[in-house]
């Protein structure tokens, strides 16, 4: 059986070698990290979570499947780590969707905005506006963005983490960025 | 020329669509202005959405999970030095509390030293003369002892009670490192 570079490295890991487990960790931690900050919006709770997955990761590496790729397997654990987290916590506060207000209020007033609007601003500062703005669409359209774009995972991956039909998830994802459009458009941003 | 619904320009964007329905839609978008400037905005939105800026975590985190997964083997010291106060301070309290001054111990190690090779009858020699030392110390701290019990009947209780709880503090503390498990940490 021809292992991939994670393969390898989880072959390694169970041998006893903790440089390969610290490897595999370099490699995904800024994803996965990604993945839960915008999940939890909170600084402190995404660190406790990204060790809590590193940790089960580890301590659930002997029933890897090595058939399966590792990051979807990873991936899972991850996301079910997140959705249980926020179903126990319910933190989920407002978020954007249909009926929401907009984000502007809350991105002028970290200085997102500038005043003359967006037609000024850099492809960073756009950027780092539409991303501002996926943390606050609601989380069924959040999660999906993330693990399309931070994961970048396939929708039949998605499917098979999320356990939604891939029809629904490209649905959703297509909702997402028309709702993201929308608040563009009312912050005067060209989209 | 009614204008193309949202979800078709973005499956179209994803290259979801079949390739005959495919040119019918890069036809409309050639022609519908509107069309155009919502596929742009989309295909601007999908650019900036496929380069995420990664969020970094802390320097300390990897080290941190490392440490928990895999506990540093220095411990092992740590468990030897505290065996043997442990050892050291139990014999010792014994000793001063029985006052075990019998020397059956050193003339049995003469014995069998006496029947060895001479480095090994250097080295128990060597042991013979600590231990007189050590037994030197014993008997002082007996003394000391006796006296202190003669005057204040009540100290020797309490020196007792606290030579146990220190004993009982050096394995508490010994087999605390031994059963060590990896633990949440708060930075």
């Amino acid at each position: 059986m021809i292992l991939d570079e994670d393969q390898a490295l989880i072959r390694k890991t169970l041998q006893g070698d903790k440089k390969a487990f610290e490897e595999l960790m370099r490699k995904y931690e800024k994803r996965i990290f990604s993945f839960v900050i915008r999940m939890v919006r909170n600084e402190e709770v995404a660190i406790d979570l990204t060790q809590d997955f590193f940790i089960k990761v580890f301590n659930v590496l002997d029933k890897y499947n090595f058939e399966y790729k590792f990051s979807t397997w990873a991936y899972r654990i991850c996301y079910n780590l997140v959705i249980d987290h926020i179903r126990k916590s319910q933190a989920l506060v407002s978020s954007l969707d249909d009926d929401s207000v907009s984000s502007r209020e809350m991105l002028s007033s970290e200085n997102v905005v500038s005043h003359d609007g967006f037609k000024n601003l850099s492809r960073e500062e756009t950027s780092a506006y539409i991303w501002k703005l996926v943390e606050n669409i609601a989380p069924k359209y959040r999660e999906l963005i993330l693990l399309r774009y931070i994961q970048e995972l396939k929708y039949e991956e998605i499917a098979e983490i999320t356990a939604l039909p891939v029809g629904t998830i490209k649905n959703r994802i297509f909702k997402a960025k028309e709702i993201l459009k929308r608040e563009m458009e009312k912050d005067g941003l060209p989209a | 020329m009614a204008c193309l619904p949202d979800d078709k320009i973005l499956s179209y964007l994803d290259g979801e669509i079949k390739s005959i329905e495919q040119s019918l839609i890069r036809d409309h978008l050639l022609l519908c202005a509107n069309c155009r400037r919502k596929a742009e905005g989309y295909a601007e939105m999908n650019k900036i959405l496929a380069q995420p800026a990664l969020s970094q975590p802390p320097a300390w985190l990897v080290p941190r999970i490392m440490k928990r997964l895999y506990p540093e083997i220095h411990s092992y010291a740590s468990i030897a030095a505290l065996i043997a106060a442990s050892f050291v301070f139990f014999v010792s309290w014994i000793y001063i509390y029985f006052d075990f001054s019998s020397n059956s111990l050193i003339q049995a190690l003469r014995l069998t030293a006496d029947r060895t090779s001479n480095w090994l009858v250097d080295a128990i020699k060597g042991i013979s003369a600590v231990y007189s030392s050590v037994q030197a110390v014993f008997k002082a701290c007996n003394a000391f002892l006796g006296v202190l019990l003669t005057t204040r009947p009540g100290a020797g209780a309490l020196i007792i009670a606290f030579l146990l709880a220190f004993s009982g503090l050096l394995l508490w503390a010994m087999i605390r490192l031994l059963l060590r498990k990896p633990r949440e940490e708060k930075h």
